[in-house]
């Protein structure tokens, strides 16, 4: 290894480094440690600071719309994790499986890489608007009395599906690379023991492709909490009854429509936290499995 | 020398080709199974599930304007170049779409500028501490946007860069995921080729031009793909930060252009226009190049 | 004292940063994209060197502006550039950060609503001021002098004042065997001409508006009912937020009418899909802002639009708030700047661009000279509807406090609550419940922010 560091110059690497931990002391670092801080004030636009010390977490933890912001929040996690796990690794399995076309099937599943969140919302809400969407008609008819402007869960399940719509690209890209590296010995060998086609996914290519999967889980999940706020801006602004109001949204409604820096602040910093738990949790999982499975 | 640095990047390509795998081979096991006919079924059925929305999309809008309110209503129409004029002209989405060509091309050469230097400090000099830095960048990663807006929102205001082209690019410079692939994929170069330069008495400079960048050419298109996607798509901070409509970028003039037609005509067709003008240049982009795109992504995940 | 103090060293480290800020632009090399800095004695920096109003005029009505604009640039030889800002509340948004940021727009359109929240910043400099000497603030309808006046002074410059009104679909009327001449007011009368409609089959629902704190306000107008104490925040700071039995019946009724059909929720602050649900038919009647009477007349291709009163919860008729917005100009601008921007507000006052403006929009005319210019020309008779909501507006009592819009400093997160808490109520199995809870829900943000 140390046959690579070919060069001694410390003020050179130093230099070398600079740029990038300049910005993200100055652009990252520094902001959250102060949104540490602010989580502690009384603040807003044109307001002289006031420090309240834990006020704002008290404010919180007994708020308990916050509570079920937290607990949507959770759950749309959850549900965004598993569903885009889900579907993209079947999407991932049937092109491994298909004999012709592949490129072409890829293609048309991972372009949702390229989508911007806000496009897809407002696509979303096109297609399925409750009165004036296209595919509104068609789902009645089936039996399903679309409301989501109205009706909490059915709001909740399309920001889901945008969500989930959107994320399938990133993941088929990374399964289908780790699907490709199972050896063909092993599908010839399940072949052979005459091991069907579904059961060979999940009892062959799972369990093979696991750190991929593990990988996407904390990736998706890093997404569910932070990359879906045009989803809810766009579709239905947290409502209706705050059945979408997710952590991201919720907590720039209070910076930006409330202006409440302190209380938005404390919010953020709990946001921090429930990700940095959830990214422990998962990389002990993945550690546990690990060693289970060497 | 460069017969040297030849031979080592042939043999890398095959050990890379090893790593990702060989389709060729595997296409010609797999033309032998049963049950193809059900898999294309299934296959065309998700497909079209996935690509639907944005088929409507397109649809919609070369559609005249109105309301397009049932699926029979789905036959394009003759408007698109109406359309598209109308949102690019009149309602100034030609201006959104600059504004974000700008930011994304400039975080996009920022990053992959500071993040190559950042990559060959960590990997090619023997300084202490390396691998603490190297964390140091890494944990950014649990640092997104909405941990630290309000901070970042009054910080950028204090530098006087607020409503700027400023505050859309270089908080966004600094990048853990571009520095880690780059990390990753100078670590997987072969040691001989780095020995050999180091024989030769290859300079800093000499090396990272002569020697990195020519070796890393499809890993720096592809993670300047990722880049530029990123950057186009972000719609949060430039909400909060950008305010005046000349700086506004495509994502959230989309916002702006909902709302301006809704003021007062209906017309989904402009704003299905603008959509699919806003999904356009990352699509291309991530199109043209997904080989190098794809190999990128197979680095960043180990 | 404190607060001086505080605001001294604010400004000092903005400064300082800035200078930092530069040398850090400078260094990357993007200087040469960066607006004007500070520096000045000036405390705000204009966002351009041509005036600059923030709106939230969307469609037809921001082409209006538009207009208005570049003849004023015409007729002054002073650039002005109106610029779109989605909504009132990004306005209000982009007005506040900017305040923080120092980098401000000449004026800026607040919604009545936020009117409190924008004083409250202590960084505007009232129009009075501004407007050149031989402008006569007496021009305004008394009703809207009387709610733009702060302190004895005109505070902003009121433009676009408009009324919620009911719009219906004659041609759905008729085929129902409704009288589109005697159009449904009060809240009974409406359920049950929509009962006709859909049992008629001639539309799916009877009526639908924007789920928007607008539209409660003017019921709790119409029926002479305080939504606040201290006069709805005009004599004080407020405390209470008011439920009498009047706003029960009126959540009774709107949960019935969801129930059973014949009222359909196009979504929070969803004007342009209520409108959409109106102009496609889904609708017989929207309620909705006269400032969409131009644009209806112009959508609604396939069928004829009439507009009538908004239909109160019983049948006493008080008065409806005003609604709209006026324009604000920040304090703290580079002096020079007022003389173009009070040339620009004298010239967005006088009859003619108020009567333009009208026409084009809806919104009514607020000055009396306007008013009279536009019945001398048989306007109105020729185009009833663009009377309505004038009608409605000087029928109303001015003097009763109710017709008053609320100031209230956190209009913003009042005005959401009442809107999720409506949709909560018409949901629940009980609405009253939800109404306690939106009165207390809406107290702790009052005493949140007044504490």
């Amino acid at each position: 290894m140390s046959t690579r560091e070919i060069f001694d110059g410390r003020l050179q690497a130093a230099l070398l480094l600079v740029p990038t931990v300049l910005v993200s002391v100055v652009f990252l670092y520094y902001p959250t440690a102060r949104a540490f801080r602010t989580s502690f004030f009384k603040a807003g636009f044109g307001r002289a600071e006031e420090f309240v010390g834990l006020e704002n977490y008290a404010t919180l933890l007994t708020n308990s719309s916050y509570h079920s912001s937290v607990a949507l929040s959770v759950l749309f996690a959850a549900l965004v994790v598993a569903g885009v796990i889900v579907v993209s690794l079947y999407v991932t399995f049937l092109i491994h499986e298909v004999d012709s076309g592949q490129d072409w099937y890829l293609i048309s599943v991972i372009w949702p890489y390229a989508l911007p969140p806000a496009v897809a919302a407002l696509v979303f809400l096109f297609v399925l608007h409750p009165t004036l969407g296209v595919l509104t008609g068609p789902i009645e008819a089936v039996g399903i009395d679309l409301d989501w402007f109205n009706d909490g869960p059915q709001a909740f399940v399309v920001v889901v599906l945008a969500a989930i719509w959107k994320q399938i690209g990133y993941n088929v890209i990374f399964m289908i690379a780790a699907m490709n590296n199972v050896p063909n010995a092993l599908t010839e060998t399940a072949e052979i023991d005459g091991v069907g086609r579904f059961r060979r996914l999940v009892s062959v290519y799972v369990p093979i492709m696991t750190p991929t999967l593990f990988f996407l889980v904390i990736i998706n999940t890093i997404y569910a909490f932070f990359g879906t706020f045009a989803f809810v801006d766009l579709l239905t602004s947290g409502g209706p009854s705050n059945a979408t109001n997710i952590l991201i949204f919720d907590l720039y409604r209070e910076a930006f429509s409330y202006f409440n820096f302190g209380v938005a602040s404390t919010k953020s910093v709990v946001l921090f936290l429930v990700v940095a738990v959830l990214m422990v949790i998962q990389f002990r999982l993945t550690e546990e499995y690990s060693y289970y499975g060497a | 020398m460069t017969d040297t640095i030849q031979y080592a990047k042939r043999r890398f390509e095959a050990v890379k080709r090893s790593i990702v795998g060989d389709r060729d081979e595997e296409s010609t096991l797999l033309a032998g199974r049963e049950g193809n006919a059900g898999v294309h079924l299934q296959l065309w059925f998700l497909v079209t599930l996935v690509v639907f929305p944005i088929f409507i999309a397109v649809v919609v809008s070369t559609k005249q304007q109105g309301i397009v309110t049932s699926l029979p209503d789905l036959i394009p129409g003759t408007y698109a170049v109406e359309n598209y004029r109308e949102a690019i002209v009149d309602y100034g989405f030609g201006r959104f779409m600059w504004n974000s060509l700008l930011m994304s091309v400039v975080v996009v050469v920022g990053k992959l500028v500071i993040s190559v230097l950042a990559a060959v400090a960590i990997v090619y000099y023997r300084v202490p501490y390396k691998d603490l830095v190297f964390l140091f960048v890494l944990f950014t990663l649990l640092l997104p946007v909405p941990i630290r807006f309000v901070p970042l929102f009054q910080l950028i205001n204090d530098l006087g860069w607020g409503n700027s082209l400023l505050a859309i690019t270089v908080p966004y410079l600094a990048s853990a995921t571009t520095v880690f692939i780059l990390r990753q994929h100078f670590l997987s170069i072969p040691t001989s080729i780095v020995e050999t330069a180091k024989l030769d008495g290859v300079g800093p400079v000499a090396f990272t031009l002569r020697v990195l960048i020519p070796m890393s050419r499809g890993v720096l298109v592809g993670v300047s793909i990722i880049m530029f996607v990123y950057a186009w798509n972000q719609y949060l901070w430039p909400l909060v930060i950008i305010d005046s409509e000349a700086n506004q970028v495509a994502q959230v003039g989309l916002q702006l252009l909902q709302g301006d037609v809704q003021g007062g005509q209906l017309s989904w067709s402009l704003v299905m226009a603008g959509s699919v003008l806003t999904l356009l240049p990352p699509l291309a982009l991530m199109i043209l190049f997904r080989k190098p795109l794809l190999e990128t992504f197979a680095i960043q995940q180990k | 004292m404190t607060s001086n103090n505080d605001s001294t060293r604010e400004i000092s480290r903005r400064s300082t940063l800035a200078t930092a800020g530069a040398a850090l632009g400078a260094t990357t090399g993007l200087a040469g994209c960066m607006g004007t800095l500070g520096g000045s004695e000036a405390e705000f920096s204009p966002v351009a060197d041509e005036l600059t109003a923030w709106h939230a005029m969307g469609g037809t009505n921001g082409e209006t502006l538009d207009a208005i604009a570049s003849d004023f640039e015409a007729e002054h030889g002073i650039e002005a550039n109106m610029e779109f800002q989605d909504s009132y509340e990004n306005v209000l948004t982009n007005t506040l950060s900017a305040f923080d940021s120092g980098n401000v727009a000449d004026m800026f359109q607040v919604d009545s609503l936020f009117a409190q929240q924008v004083f409250d910043t202590d960084q505007v400099r009232s129009v009075a001021e501004i407007l050149p000497d031989d402008f006569d603030t007496d021009v305004f309808l008394d009703n809207v002098t009387e709610f733009f006046t702060v302190d004895g002074e005109l505070a902003s410059l009121p433009f676009n004042n408009s009324n919620a009104i009911m719009y219906i679909n004659r041609d759905a009327f008729e085929e129902a065997g409704l009288d589109p001449d005697d159009p449904p007011s009060t809240l009974a009368e409406v359920r049950s001409a929509s009962e006709t409609l859909v049992d008629e089959g001639v539309t799916q629902y009877g009526i639908t508006w924007p789920n928007h704190v607008w539209f409660v306000e003017t019921w709790y107008g119409f029926e002479g009912e305080l939504m606040t104490d201290a006069e709805n925040g005009h004599a004080g700071d407020p405390s209470e937020f008011y439920t009498p039995d009047a706003v029960y019946d009126l959540y009774d009724w709107w949960k019935g009418m969801a129930d059973d059909g014949l009222y359909t929720n196009p979504g929070i602050e969803a004007w342009g899909e209520a409108t959409s649900l109106f102009i496609s038919e889904e609708s017989a009647m929207v309620l909705t802002s006269t400032a969409s009477v131009a644009g209806l007349i112009a959508d609604s291709e396939d069928f004829t639009v009439d507009a009538a009163p908004y239909p109160s919860i019983s049948d006493t008729r008080v008065g409806p708030v005003i609604g709209g917005a006026s324009f604000y100009v920040p304090d703290g601008l580079p002096e020079d700047r007022y003389e173009e921007i009070g040339r620009l507000l004298q010239y967005m006052a006088q009859p003619e661009v108020q009567t333009e403006w009208h026409k084009g929009s809806g919104y009514y005319p607020i000055t009396q000279p306007s008013v009279d210019a536009l019945r001398e020309e048989g306007w109105f008779e020729e185009n009833p509807m663009y009377n309505v909501a004038l009608e409605q507006l000087q029928n109303g009592d001015a003097s009763d406090p109710a017709t008053k819009r609320a100031l209230l400093g956190p209009a913003r997160n009042v005005q959401t609550v009442i809107q999720d808490k409506s949709v909560d109520a018409i949901n629940a199995d009980d609405p009253a419940s939800e109404l306690e809870a939106m009165k207390s829900e809406v107290e702790s943000v009052l005493a949140e922010y007044y504490e």
